[in-house]
């Protein structure tokens, strides 16, 4: 793979006897390079875009589908986005300023949601409410013919906010958490009421965590596939999917450059309010406001949790054991899930997170130590990544692949490549946050002491920031397992991930048989959570 | 009820045929030696794979005489590595043949990728124009897609021997591609509801028939129905067409995900009549032998469709050898067994009868249309969704 060969290389000359001045510059050029490969799916995109009829863009933008299809996905991201803030914020406000009962259990329960890929939880909904459900059967006795459909607009909505809140709750969370309380304090014996205090001066502060998450969860709306596509809802990703399938190259790619619009636009937004929460007043006390006493309020909002926690935890994995249980010894029809799926899923979420590790360093180390106008660039185009859904970027490599790299077209390095595209930056966040925690005079130290650049950076710098290194491939790691579309799009035939099967048996409507994996996948994202809550706790 | 065997054939076929389910009533033509094979039971995997495993269990399929044609034991062995790109795939029901193959050779893998068979065919036209083609074998449940493979010139000859087993109308004109299953469409009722004489013999008729008002189903995001429609646009033009829907939802018609569903609809009473494919009742009628579900089938026009499914050599194969073999394999004796009792599919040689009770098909009356005409689904879409079906 091209970027890890160049890596190879600048590692090859770096060990050698280059200059203490030109190593930094030679790992910039390099990571540059690098970060420029990584962003080369999007820029054939528009390289495409640019050698088509404009008119025939024109005529595809302002066609009825791709208006169709604007608004659909801009009511659902606008949706979800809202949906996740009426449950995100009270869930956060609850588990961490009340005297909830129970608040510890509450507050994992809260988070726990995000373990449960999208896509798995919208085919449990569908068990559970689609037509000949699980529900219909229950009503059927009472007389009652026909449930109000779970397919389209609402069902999506649901599902999707159902399993996104969390990031909502965990950053409104993180704010209220850092948050010094003794405003709050101040502001009470300024004869406010509570009501009045949390308007003009919790809010506020915490208001930048709210809006972090929703951005969060707006982009993972807008770049979803597998819920509105088992909920049959028409947004930018499935209509993606089908044009390229059916080979429309001109309109899967038009349709991509508006998606990707879309993402750049969520992204500005963040960067705005980032940009903002760093010049924001924070007060650095760390007392904590006094509870909020719940008092008769105690009873709905415990129930009010536990109805959250039913509908994604308890519902999902229920309808899963239930599949489990019903589904026969012998999978009907050849579908036969096997180690080898599992070892798939693996071998290339390893590849990716190994990948990411290494790659990673080098940005997000120049992001953060690097002196030069240039230094974040390489960060900066890594993130770009983070915007593109795993549609646009399956459908850019495959034509990429065929034009100019044939003999790569559907093989594991194209869909390694893709996963590095993709989740590169979460590897990059954590490793840079843990450098930026290293005092910069120790390598100082270590360099008058006689070490080399290199050979400071091993000794001292590494050592610090494994942990934070560590967690960012493991989060890499697990979205990848996950990772549906781009799998999907350029996986080698016969080459069959959990995930893979999990879409090939919800195909051919043998949901049972996807109960499995799916419980399999759920467990293995389990694991990214416990990589959440630890850094929470640094 | 149940309608007698074979006797009851008079001499001009009879437009309807009761799919008759139970031993005695199940003899075909030539029945009457009891069958000396067991049913292949799903976990004698191991060793020597024989007919009995190709050959399907249950209700429908007990008493069957052995097949003719080319058996497999003839054939030279599967020896390699073989890339199949499985379109459709009948649910995972070819994957089983695939299956049996590789138990059968040890030398012998399909890599596989299940896709819906337009996707797959619009794929090799375009790994074929990038001279980076996958696949050796492009098998497909609708001759549309071979089709379009094969009008973009990326096909390689097939084997004289497999094309000169099957029936002209069921390959294509230039051999290119070979038939290896027949569908035929068809339109399940339930006996409680309706009788015999209650089906209008025309697909137009349909929405003009008092006794099918609100009461029947159809599953219009199925390839096979879409296939079906397509073919009425061939037959009668667009406009008709798209009357015909307009017609159909106004007489009230509910829409399912796919045709096993509107057959175990229908089955279950909840609906009249539907549109499906012919299997789907056989399936569902092998699962619940007392379920009042006949079959019905319309007279040359659209609803009367027998499509099928098929196989094409992709051009740029590396795998020739091999996959001439496998598609001599798919048209095998054991295999065609397989596809007439496992899927209920109508077998593409003589040597082989569709399972019990079906009217055989050169006794159906289908329009006379060109299979890879089907090909025009996008059409079909777009008019579904204008006529508000879809």
């Amino acid at each position: 793979m091209g970027a890890s060969d160049r890596f190879e290389r600048l590692r090859e000359q770096a060990s050698g006897e280059t200059t203490g001045s030109s190593a930094p510059r030679l790992l910039g050029a390099v990571t540059l390079a690098v970060s420029i490969l990584l962003i080369s799916p999007i820029l054939w995109l528009f390289v495409h875009g640019a050698g088509m009829e404009p008119g025939r863009i024109v005529e595809l933008v302002v066609s009825e589908t791709a208006t169709e299809v604007t608004l659909n996905t801009l009511v659902l991201v606008a949706g979800v986005t809202v949906a996740s803030l009426f449950i995100g914020v009270p869930l956060a406000i609850l588990t961490v300023q009340t005297d909830l009962p129970f608040k510890r259990f509450w507050t994992v329960t809260s988070a726990l949601p995000l373990v449960v890929p999208s896509y798995i939880g919208a085919f449990a909904f569908v068990s559970a409410f689609g037509p000949r459900g699980e529900l219909a059967d229950l009503l059927a006795p009472l007389g009652i013919e026909q449930l109000p459909t779970i397919y389209g607009l609402h069902g999506t909505v649901l599902v999707l906010t159902l399993f996104t809140y969390p990031y909502v709750f965990l950053t409104t969370r993180a704010s209220l958490l850092s948050f010094d309380g003794t405003v709050v304090e101040a502001a009470r014996t300024l004869n406010h009421t509570r009501w009045e205090a949390f308007k003009r001066v919790t809010f506020p502060q915490i208001a930048p965590g709210i809006a972090a998450g929703a951005l969060l969860v707006a982009l993972y709306a807008l770049s979803d596939f597998g819920t509105p596509a088992i909920m049959r809802y028409d947004v930018f990703t499935r209509m993606i999917y089908n044009e390229q399938q059916a080979r429309n190259v001109d309109a899967a790619a038009v349709l991509s450059m508006l998606l990707l619009v879309m993402a750049m636009g969520i992204l500005l937004v963040e960067s705005r309010i980032n940009a903002s929460r760093d010049g924001a007043y924070v007060s650095g006390g760390d007392r904590r406001p006094g509870e909020i006493r719940l008092g008769y309020w105690k009873l709905p909002a415990t129930l009010f949790c536990a109805a959250i926690a039913s509908l994604c935890l308890v519902l999902p994995v229920g309808i899963l054991t239930q599949w489990l249980v019903r589904s026969g010894t012998r999978p009907p029809g050849g579908f036969s899930f096997g180690i080898s799926h599992v070892a798939n899923s693996v071998g290339l979420a390893a590849a990716a997170a190994g990948i990411c590790l290494v790659v990673a360093l080098p940005v997000a180390y120049l992001s953060a130590r690097g002196t030069g106008p240039l230094s974040s660039l390489p960060e900066r185009l890594s993130y770009i990544g983070y915007a593109v859904p795993g549609v646009v970027i399956g459908l850019a490599l495959i034509y990429l692949g065929l034009q100019f790299v044939p003999f790569l077209y559907q093989s594991v390095v194209v869909l390694v490549f893709a996963y590095v595209v993709r989740f590169l930056p979460q590897a990059v966040g954590a490793t840079e946050s843990s450098i930026l925690q290293v005092d910069p005079s120790y390598i100082e130290a270590a360099r008058s002491l006689g070490y080399a650049p290199l050979s400071a950076f091993r000794q001292v710098v590494l050592p610090l920031v494994a942990p934070g290194i560590a967690a960012g491939a493991a989060l890499v790691f697990l979205t990848t397992m996950k990772e549906l579309p781009a799998t999907l799009m350029l996986r080698p035939t016969g080459f069959e991930t959990i995930v893979t099967y999990i879409w090939l048996v919800r195909g051919a409507a043998y949901q049972g048989q996807a109960a499995v994996p799916a419980l399999i996948l759920v467990g293995v994202s389990g694991l990214s959570m416990l990589v959440i809550l630890r850094q929470e706790g640094n | 009820m149940t309608d007698t065997s074979d006797d009851s054939r008079s001499s001009t076929p009879s437009r309807r045929r009761f799919v008759t389910a139970g031993g005695a009533a199940m003899v075909t033509a030539l029945a009457g030696c009891s069958s000396i094979l067991g049913n292949g039971d799903d976990d004698s995997v191991s060793g020597s794979i024989s007919l009995a495993d190709f050959r399907g269990s249950g209700p429908l399929v007990s008493q069957r005489e052995s097949p003719g044609g080319t058996s497999i034991e003839d054939l030279p062995d599967l020896d390699g590595e073989l890339t199949l790109y499985l379109g459709g795939g009948e649910g995972g029901l070819y994957l089983d043949l695939i299956d049996l193959f590789e138990q059968k050779y040890d030398n012998f893998t399909a890599n596989h990728r299940l896709e819906p068979s337009s996707d797959l065919a619009n794929a090799i036209i375009q790994e074929s124009e990038a001279d980076a083609t996958q696949a050796d074998v492009f098998m497909a449940v609708d001759a549309g897609s071979l089709g379009a493979v094969a009008n973009a010139g990326a096909t390689a000859p097939l084997p004289d021997e497999a094309l000169s087993s099957v029936r002209d109308s069921f390959q294509d004109g230039q051999g290119r591609w070979v038939g290896i299953a027949g569908r035929a469409r068809a339109v399940p009722y339930n006996t409680d509801r309706l009788s015999a004489s209650d089906m209008p013999s025309t697909v137009q008729e349909f929405p003009e028939t008092g006794a099918l008002q609100g009461a029947m189903g159809w599953a219009p995001t199925y390839g096979a129905f879409q296939s079906f429609i397509t073919a009425m646009r061939l037959i009668r033009g667009d406009d008709e067409t798209r009357a015909w829907l307009e017609a159909m939802l106004d007489h009230g018609v509910t829409e399912y995900d796919n045709e096993f569903r509107v057959s175990n609809s229908v089955a279950d009473g909840e609906l009249a009549a539907g549109f499906a494919n012919h299997y789907y009742s056989l399936r569902v009628r092998s699962a619940r032998e007392s379920a009042p579900l006949e079959l019905a089938f319309t007279e040359g026009d659209a609803g009367a469709l027998v499509n099928v499914s098929g196989v094409e050599i992709v051009d740029g194969t590396d795998n020739a050898d091999l996959a001439a073999n496998f598609v001599r394999h798919v048209l095998s004796a054991e295999a065609q067994e397989f596809f007439a009792t496992r899927t209920f599919a109508y077998p593409m040689i003589p040597g082989v009868a569709p399972v019990g009770g079906l009217p055989r098909i050169d006794e159906l009356n289908p329009p006379d249309i060109d299979l890879t005409e089907l090909a025009d689904v996008d059409g079909t879409v777009d008019l579904l969704r204008e006529a508000g079906v879809l």
